[in-house]
């Protein structure tokens, strides 16, 4: 999951970025309104967090920007000031949800995977898809009831095509949301990572949970269970 | 005495009324001297002809000769009568017949009076003067002519000119009044607009007074509008200023809690800066309530604010199922502050989504005949499992400070207090027919 942190004070911006890192997240990150927008247009993201006190373009006015540029992930509002009008503003704005100054980190990542699930239609913080069960915050999997391990990339791989089930996903959004823009880039990476998720998810070949598209990516085929 | 025009009017009337009536006492005084002058010459003239005529009588009296007799002496009840007594003779005019007549006692050598009395029914001056005569056949003795003449004529005429005289007054002092406060009504009328204008602004129906004041009240008028703006520029300002600082003091606290290593993040640290948070929070946000001055507040239509954070509220708590209804009437208004109101709403419907099973509604309405302060009504009922009476009591008791925290409805019922009275309104906990708590505010509104 990639996610952008617009937050103009360095030492909470840094913070931010560790523990995000730490969480599993791909991590851009913005200290002011225009470097925002910027980023928030230019970059594969899944998610956004908005300081709304931001020096030069004003936080609400960032999500305004982006919103009218037809960016439709989730954004988390990070504000210091506990009052109505401004959730209400910005919410009204295009924000998805708000955490109010200073957060406990474990708020705002909750906050975050609740809005990925529900951007990507999921009601819990389990999604089912028929024996396979992924949990958003214990980063854990389960098959058949029997818990497997992943390494941090495999699990954000499956988190990823969980989320969107059904949807076919490219390679390059696939590694977009591996890495930093600084990395290099190489497609064969996520090719291993993917065989690698269907022989621990499903050694016997008889679930086949991730299709390959020739030439347009990977979709998890299992179906969505209709409790969740 | 709290109306201009009635101090003005009461102060012009009496000073009228007081020269009117000495007026009327000078010309009346006047007048009378006038009339009594007229009978005087009357009297003299008639005295002097008697004198004339009198001519001594065969019997030893004095009579006057009858063809040199006033016509007026010889009509019985003209109004005009005469006497010539000595000791042992009188004479009384023919005017007298049939009149109890009495013209007064002989008079004691060369005296002269004069007399009123009534003949009959008849009011009179009589004037009375000793005489002797030197050619007196019966030799010198003491005669006493008495002429009297009736004065009611005067005395209607006086009457007539008094009942004329306090005519003209009450007309004149009433035109004068009625003028007067026509010219009040017309002097007012600026300074009458300027009460209902301000009015107009109390009740928020205008933000400022308008303009065209004569120019002793525009400066007045230009002062206050400066005054209007200038408070709501100032409570912009510090707001702004109040959300900077909330910004810079928490920003440094949220630095503190996300560097706090993850064992010590439930520890004694992070219970300090929830603390300092909290005070932070409270503090701002005291300091940012307008205070519940109702002047030049704009009326806020309650069911768009409900509508806003029902929008806000149902994004903030997608993760669960609930319904927020909204049964507002039409034109509820709250006089206030928008941001006040927004603030209250928030935290009743937020405590409500938090602790309900899947039901929220909020009800408005605005009573007419309530006290200016209770006039709008909103109620926010849930169906969670209510406040206990010990929490009502707690969160309803003065002195109470908002930020120790009531368990389970935290910050948010305490602030909502707070606001309600800094407006003057009034605040109760109840049982919801949802099975929640029903919570209901009074608050200045129409």
């Amino acid at each position: 999951m990639r996610v952008l942190v617009v937050e103009d004070e360095a030492a909470l911006r840094d913070t931010l970025k560790t523990r995000l890192t730490e969480a599993g997240f791909t991590v851009d990150v913005a200290c002011d309104g225009n470097e925002a927008l910027f980023a928030g247009q230019e970059y594969p993201l899944d998610v956004a967090i908005v300081d709304l006190g931001l020096p030069g373009l004003p936080g609400l006015e960032v999500i305004r920007r982006l919103r009218a540029a037809r960016k439709s992930y989730p954004m988390l509002i990070l504000t210091s000031r506990d009052n109505w009008q401004d959730k209400v503003e910005g919410l009204q704005a295009g924000a998805d949800d708000y955490v109010t100054k200073p957060f406990h980190f474990e708020e705002v990542l909750a906050r975050l995977q609740a809005l990925l699930r529900r951007a990507g239609g999921w009601a819990t913080p389990q999604l089912r898809c028929g024996p396979v069960v992924l949990d958003t915050r214990a980063q854990t999997i389960q098959v058949d009831g029997a818990p497997v391990e992943l390494t941090t990339f495999e699990y954000r791989i499956l988190e990823h095509l969980m989320l969107r089930a059904g949807d076919v996903i490219s390679k390059t959004e696939l590694t977009e949301r591996l890495y930093d823009q600084d990395f290099e880039r190489d497609s064969n990476v996520i090719e291993v990572l993917v065989g690698r998720l269907r022989r621990k998810l499903d050694p016997q070949d008889r679930l086949r949970p991730i299709e390959t598209l020739r030439g347009r990516g990977y979709r998890f085929a299992l179906p969505r269970d209709a409790a969740s | 005495m709290h109306s201009l025009s009635r101090r003005l009017l009461v102060s012009v009337s009496l000073p009228l009324a007081l020269f009117f009536g000495v007026m009327m006492l000078v010309l009346d005084t006047g007048f009378r001297a006038l009339s009594e002058r007229s009978v005087q010459e009357v009297l003299d003239s008639e005295m002097v002809s008697l004198i004339a005529a009198a001519e001594p009588q065969p019997d030893g009296g004095y009579a006057p000769t009858p063809h040199e007799l006033d016509p007026r002496l010889a009509t019985p009840r003209s109004g005009v009568y005469a006497e010539i007594r000595s000791q042992l003779h009188q004479w009384r005019s023919p005017s007298t017949a049939g009149l109890d007549s009495d013209f007064g006692p002989l008079l004691p050598r060369s005296e002269r009076t004069l007399t009123y009395a009534t003949f009959g029914h008849e009011r009179v001056a009589i004037e009375s003067r000793a005489i002797q005569f030197e050619d007196d056949p019966n030799g010198t003795r003491g005669l006493t002519f008495s002429v009297a003449a009736s004065v009611s004529p005067y005395e209607e005429q006086l009457w007539r000119f008094r009942r004329g005289l306090v005519g003209w007054f009450i007309g004149l002092m009433l035109l004068l009044l009625v003028t007067l406060a026509a010219l009040l009504r017309w002097v007012l009328a600026p300074v009458r607009r300027l009460e209902r204008e301000i009015h107009q602004v109390e009740e928020g129906r205008s933000d400022t007074l308008g303009a065209g004041y004569p120019r002793e009240l525009s400066g007045v008028a230009t002062n206050l509008n400066a005054l209007l703006v200038g408070e709501r520029k100032r409570v912009a300002r510090y707001r702004d200023t109040l959300g900077n600082l909330a910004h810079s003091l928490k920003t440094p606290l949220a630095v503190m809690r996300s560097s706090l290593p993850a064992a010590a993040s439930a520890g004694a640290l992070s219970a300090e800066i929830d603390r300092m948070s909290g005070i932070i929070e409270h503090q701002l946000k005291r300091a940012a309530a307008s205070g519940g001055a109702l002047l030049g507040q704009a009326p806020v239509d309650v069911a768009q604010v409900a509508a806003e954070l029902r929008g806000t509220l149902l994004r903030v708590y997608a993760g669960k199922d609930l319904s927020i209804e909204l049964s507002v009437v039409p034109n509820a208004q709250f006089i206030g502050d928008r941001g006040d109101l927004i603030e209250l709403l928030g935290n009743l419907l937020d405590n409500a989504c938090k602790w309900c099973h899947g039901r929220v509604l909020l009800r408005g309405a605005s009573h007419d005949g309530a006290a200016p302060r209770e006039r709008l009504q909103i109620v926010v009922e849930d169906d969670g499992r209510g406040i206990s009476a010990a929490d009502r009591a707690r969160v309803l008791e003065r002195g109470v400070r908002a930020d120790e925290k009531v368990p389970g409805h935290g910050l948010g019922l305490a602030m909502v207090r707070d606001t309600v009275e800094m407006y003057g309104g009034r605040l109760s906990i109840d049982s919801s027919p949802l099975g929640g708590a029903s919570i209901e505010v009074r608050l200045p509104g129409r």
